[in-house]
């Protein structure tokens, strides 16, 4: 075993990460002006929170899903389809619009996680159906179209700024993002969906509801990310068909940053948060700097690629065997074989 | 004496179960007390994994019934087992390793409130951790805990599930002295609150220390269910197991072992689960490498194979130096290997015969790239039929064999008397009854003949002694006795692989004199 | 000769369920079938020269994609997202190096789409990084090169340069890209039946440890599974350049899901280890057919989406099912 960290590392290494990534972040962000051009304000902070609340609870979706073990491909479209249903529907009535959307979500993440739980299917196949489908009917619904929402008293009130960096829309976002921290915190369910992706079938010897837990977290998952678009299109006061598979790389790298691992059992809500905030920072800061649109493509793919590469489950494998590749056996020890001698011990 | 307590806590009646023509277990009953610990021992293959997994409700007996105090209770599943007081211990852990120690400590327990206090499950945590004499922080991960903290864990999570009945099937085999102490410390006081304990081992010594009562079982059946006190010593207990029948080694001719051909094997260590093997195989002769579970033999074998990216060491194939690390490079060497879980690191299920018996030939098989179809099918044809499976049977999946058969394309695969020189092979027999068994060990001995270096691992002792020239002993990631057959015998193997020496005098006279008296 | 094996063999148990699925696939395959060419035949204007040319153009360019996808999906890496973005790219490179002439755009283009395959190829083979996250990221970072490399605008072939006509050329009536696609269809098929790599890919496709144990080098056979999809895609580009006589990362449009979808459609198994090119052809057919008909029928595009996604999902469901009853 390695040295003997700090107490605090050796039992909350991994927890404490994330925010030591979003503490990086932010100081590189507060630093922005001293070495490159653009100014650095509230205002920022403000867009951070704002996209907290639209990807960053895509992330937090995506995140559920990852640490029971799987991944929800069709976050992105059902984050499209939350805010389409909620621009058609909710015209006299914003949280009819809403309910409809989060409805929705639940029925979508019902059917997925019924297949993933019990015909024990893997999760990739069939949410990548489910992508296209949803991405279909958000078009189909649209007619291909952008669609607006008529009452842009919501969208202000939404927006309107609070205390200068939060706004209505960001409070909700972080109220979800504590309600599901305290969920994890303070009940059973954050270490039955943990135990679920740490090791299915040990959990399920053990007793936890293993189905439960993963048709649950698929509903939660697609129910968070409708709800998320919802806001979003009411926020923007209209809703639009999109064919870009950017929320999924934001959202990913969000989640890997704060601590998930595709290969399950990792994470927690506030984690995922950090991250959310993290790369928001990144791309406010891109945002400022006035990059070009490819530099921000190709960061935020590049940032992706690189935090997959060091979950990658064979990586260490990997590197072990480079090193062992590079001291081929030694002739080591006493050299004593042990013969077929008789009363040899 | 037989305490024939008026409270019968726990009894089987007449338990049978066959699994297609094997007989696992025939008309076997037990019968555990409140308060007392019951060992059951058995030799692999005896019925004790059956016996214990019809007790935890994974397996339902095609006859004979389960009474808890005296009611007949069902089992169907695991959590009704769980329900009835019966809890597992066993070798694989129902541990989640991401999770803490006492997230893990009350995983699916269903008593406790929805709400998590953590105050309190961190002092409950504590509590169960100390009592069970566990020196670990309960915030700890579990995969940062080593195999016996683990195990230890999983007890104190029964004991913390208030169950009953304890099961604790081998549980000792990766622990250390010290922790065996304090595993059977915590059994005794559990079973003196009242509970009861099935203690399931090969370690003789261990069973005769902390059990009242022993259940043995040979073939299925039980043979002997005694107090402890009647038994005078572990050589009765082996006696009981093993049996006078011995099967007669058929390995009688000579070998032509050529000279300089062979593996050697110097100084190798796989952290941390193997240190300083170091051991010879020449061409034609059989290494039977046996040792319990987590003494290193699969590790060893592996890493010959080139699995083990970590190991360190030296081998030398007719001379020339083999790398590991490298499955690829090993293939080119001339090494074959079959693994000990044929379905996960061996067969393609749902790929014919013929695909699976040359999946390792076919860069010989192929000329710029492209594959000699007719040369393939004749090498599949030829090898079929040196592993005795019927030629029309080559475009047939694998999926739905018996595991002998399974068994036997798998082994078609490593033996060709062309290309390979060390033959490795992990429990060659596993999920194989007892005719199918026959002809693999026909068939590596065959391979010998030939004069391919075999090194084979098994843990079930009469396949050792009828099939190795040489036995070697591991424990611990050591070697602790390499004998040739003629040397050795069941009794002493049993004691090397558990270290259980006692006297030299005990050593020798558990030695072959007495066995070929016996003969 | 071997005497009979002396172990006792299950009889395969022919399960009445297992019957009963098996005969449900059957049918709803052949009611599909049915509907598929009902379609066809009643939809005006489907059995017009012009309207098969169309098809068989959409399905040369999503067929392209598609067996190299079919490639990614049979070593067991299930697919990969960034194969639209990969075509959209070289058709922009294809373009962009024109001018330096036809053999030079052509080679260099399927070079890039090559290199593009290999670096996720030893990745994912390599440190077995998740196959749909990486692709993920890459068709972002090659969206970015590609915006970087053409600064963002639309690229066109020189004014008044020719050379490239005779991909949009037509032999006997039939588009050149549908003789590229047969030519790479049979010539994928044979590598797939008869070559090692063919083999051992199908092997590293059903149980890549078991592969591994077995002694194959994993690594480089899923390399080489990527590097011949990022080849065939950069073909498809090179086409595409060709025939939009523009580039830029529009082109993308629904060609990854396309592709996706044809192989899942044509019977490659998203489990991988079994399947062949052919079938993905048949996928891609397929989906042309099906997404020229709602076109005829003035369905949306919205419509044309979820039809495909929905098939998906079906496919994707009754196969596992399927399994499932052989299984039990």
């Amino acid at each position: 075993m390695s040295a003997r960290l700090p107490s605090f590392f050796r039992y909350r290494g991994t927890t404490a990460r994330p925010f030591v990534i979003l503490a990086a972040f932010a100081i590189a962000f507060a630093l922005l002006p001293t070495y490159a051009s653009g100014e650095v304000g509230s205002a920022n902070v403000f867009n951070v929170f704002q996209a907290l609340s639209g990807i960053g609870l895509v992330a937090l979706a995506l995140g559920l899903t990852m640490i029971i073990g799987e991944y929800d491909l069709s976050v992105s479209s059902t984050y499209l389809l939350g805010g389409m249903l909620a621009v058609k529907t909710g015209g006299d009535s914003p949280f009819l619009g809403v309910v409809v959307a989060v409805a929705a979500g639940l029925l979508v993440g019902f059917i997925q996680g019924f297949l993933v739980a019990k015909l024990r299917m893997s999760s990739m196949p069939v949410t990548l159906g489910g992508f296209i489908s949803l991405l279909g009917l958000v078009f189909l619904i649209s007619n291909s179209k952008s669609v607006n929402y008529s009452d842009l008293s919501v969208s202000i009130w939404l927006n309107d700024p609070v205390m200068s960096i939060f706004s209505a829309r960001s409070l909700i976002a972080i109220a979800i993002f504590l309600i599901a921290a305290a969920i994890f915190a303070f009940t059973w369910l954050g270490r039955d969906v943990r135990a679920v992706g740490s090791d299915r079938e040990a959990s399920r010897t053990a007793g936890v509801r293993v189905d439960s837990i993963i048709i649950g977290t698929f509903m939660s998952s697609a129910a968070i990310s409708c709800f998320s678009g919802a806001l979003l299109s009411y926020s923007l006061a209209y809703a639009t068909p999109n064919r870009t598979v950017a929320p999924l790389v934001f959202a990913t790298t969000m989640a890997l940053l704060g601590g998930v691992s595709l290969s399950g059992g990792r994470g927690f809500p506030l984690g995922i948060a950090a991250g959310a905030i993290s790369l928001s920072l990144l791309n406010e800061g891109m945002a400022v700097t006035a990059a070009q649109p490819y530099v921000t493509y190709l960061v935020t793919g590049g940032l992706l690629v690189v935090v997959t590469i060091i979950d990658a489950p064979h990586l260490l494998r990997w590197w072990k065997t480079v090193k062992a590749r590079n001291n081929i056996g030694f002739r080591g020890g006493s050299g004593q074989l042990a013969t077929t001698k008789a009363g040899d011990r | 004496m037989e305490t024939r307590t008026a409270q019968k806590l726990l009894e089987v009646r007449h338990a049978s179960k066959s699994y297609g023509a094997v007989r696992a277990l025939d008309d076997a009953s037990l019968e555990l007390a409140a308060g007392e610990i019951l060992g059951l021992c058995g030799h692999n293959g005896a019925g004790k994994s059956t016996l214990v997994k019809i007790l935890t409700g994974q397996v339902r007996p095609d006859s004979g019934e389960i009474l808890m105090q005296g009611e007949p209770i069902e089992m169907r599943n695991s959590l009704q087992a769980q329900s009835h007081g019966l809890a597992i211990v066993d070798q694989e852990l129902s541990l989640a390793p991401d999770l803490s120690v006492e997230e893990n400590l009350f995983l699916g327990n269903i008593d406790l409130s929805f709400l998590r206090r953590p105050g309190a499950i961190r002092r409950r945590a504590r509590d169960l951790v100390e009592r069970i004499g566990l020196d670990v922080d309960p915030r700890t991960p579990v995969q940062r805990l080593s195999i016996g903290e683990r195990q230890l864990v999983e007890i104190a999570r029964l004991v913390g599930r208030d169950a009953r009945v304890l099961i604790l099937d081998e549980p000792t085999a990766t622990l250390s002295e010290s922790e065996i102490e304090r595993v059977f410390t915590v059994a005794r006081e559990l079973v003196r609150e009242g509970r009861s304990a099935i203690f399931v081992s090969h370690r003789l010594d261990e069973v005769l220390d902390l059990c009242d009562r022993v259940t043995v079982l040979r073939d299925g059946r039980v043979v002997a269910a005694r107090s402890t006190a009647d038994i005078a010593d572990r050589q009765e207990l082996i006696k009981m197991m093993i049996g006078k029948e011995l099967p007669p080694p058929q390995r009688s001719e000579a070998v032509e072992v050529a000279a300089g051909s062979g593996a050697v094997i110097e100084a190798l260590t796989v952290p941390p689960a193997v240190q300083g093997f170091a051991h010879e195989i020449r061409g034609g002769e059989i290494v039977g490498l046996t040792g319990q579970v987590g003494s290193g033999t699969s590790e060893v074998l592996r890493a010959l194979a080139g699995l083990e990216p970590e190991a360190r060491g030296t081998l030398l194939l007719d001379g020339q130096p083999v790398k590991l690390g490298s499955p690829t490079g090993a293939l080119r060497a001339g090494i074959a290997f079959a693994s000990n879980d044929r379905k996960a690191e061996g067969l393609f299920l749902e790929k014919t015969v013929e695909a699976n018996l040359v999946a390792t030939r076919l860069p010989a098989l192929s000329r710029l790239g492209l594959v000699r179809h007719r040369a393939l099918r004749e090498t599949a044809r030829k090898l079929a039929d040196f592993v005795k499976i019927d030629a029309s049977r080559l475009g047939d999946t694998v999926e739905h064999f018996s595991g002998g058969n399974q068994q036997k394309v798998f082994l078609g695969r490593c033996l060709d008397r062309g290309d390979v020189k060390l033959l490795i092979l992990d429990e060659p027999t596993r999920g194989v009854d007892v005719s199918g068994r026959a002809e693999i060990h026909q068939l590596i001995r065959e391979a010998a003949l030939a004069g391919v270096a075999v090194i084979f691992a098994s843990t079930e002792l009469d396949e050792i002694l009828e099939l190795s020239d040489v036995v070697v002993t591991m424990f611990g990631g050591q070697i602790v006795a390499s004998l040739p057959r003629e040397q050795t015998s069941a009794e002493l193997i049993s004691a090397d692989m558990t270290m259980s020496h006692g006297s030299g005098k005990e050593r020798e006279a558990a030695a072959p004199a007495q066995e070929g008296a016996d003969r | 000769m071997s005497g009979a094996a002396t172990t006792a063999d299950p009889i395969a148990v022919r399960d009445n369920r297992a019957t009963a699925i098996q005969v449900a696939l059957w049918g709803s395959l052949a009611i599909f079938a049915v509907l598929i060419l009902f379609g066809a035949f009643t939809t005006d204007g489907f059995l017009t020269t012009t309207n098969v040319k169309a098809i068989l153009s959409s399905v040369a360019f999503v067929g392209m994609i598609a067996v190299g996808t079919a490639l990614i999906m049979i070593s067991g890496n299930l697919f990969s997202l960034a194969v639209g973005s990969t075509a959209a790219a070289c058709a922009m490179s294809f373009l962009a190096l024109l001018p330096d002439g036809i053999v030079l755009a052509i080679v260099a283009t399927i070079a890039l789409g090559a290199v593009l395959g290999l670096i996720q190829g030893l990745l994912v083979g390599g440190i077995g990084a998740n196959p749909i996250i990486v692709t993920i990221g890459a068709a972002s970072l090659i969206q970015g090169v590609a915006l970087w490399a053409s600064s963002g605008a639309t690229l066109v072939p020189p004014k008044g340069d020719t050379s490239y006509e005779w991909l949009n050329g037509h032999i006997l009536t039939i588009p050149v890209p549908v003789y590229i696609l047969f030519g790479a269809v049979i010539l994928l098929d044979l590598l797939l039946r008869r070559s090692r790599f063919g083999r051992q890919l199908k092997l590293v496709g059903e149980n890549r440890e078991a592969a591994r144990a077995a002694g194959l080098p994993t690594t480089w056979i899923i390399t080489g599974a990527f590097v011949l999809a990022g080849v065939f895609t950069a073909i498809a580009g090179v086409e595409l350049g060709a025939f939009n006589e523009s580039g830029s990362l529009l082109i993308e449009g629904n060609l990854t899901y396309d592709a996706i979808a044809a192989a899942v459609v044509g019977g490659v198994a998203i489990t991988g280890g079994r399947g062949t090119v052919w079938q993905a052809l048949g996928g891609a057919i397929l989906i042309a057919v099906i997404s020229d008909i709602l076109l005829l029928r003035d369905y949306s595009e919205g419509v044309q989406i979820l039809v495909k996604g929905v098939i998906v999902f079906a496919v994707v469901i009754l196969t596992r099912l399927n399994r499932m009853r052989l299984e039990s």
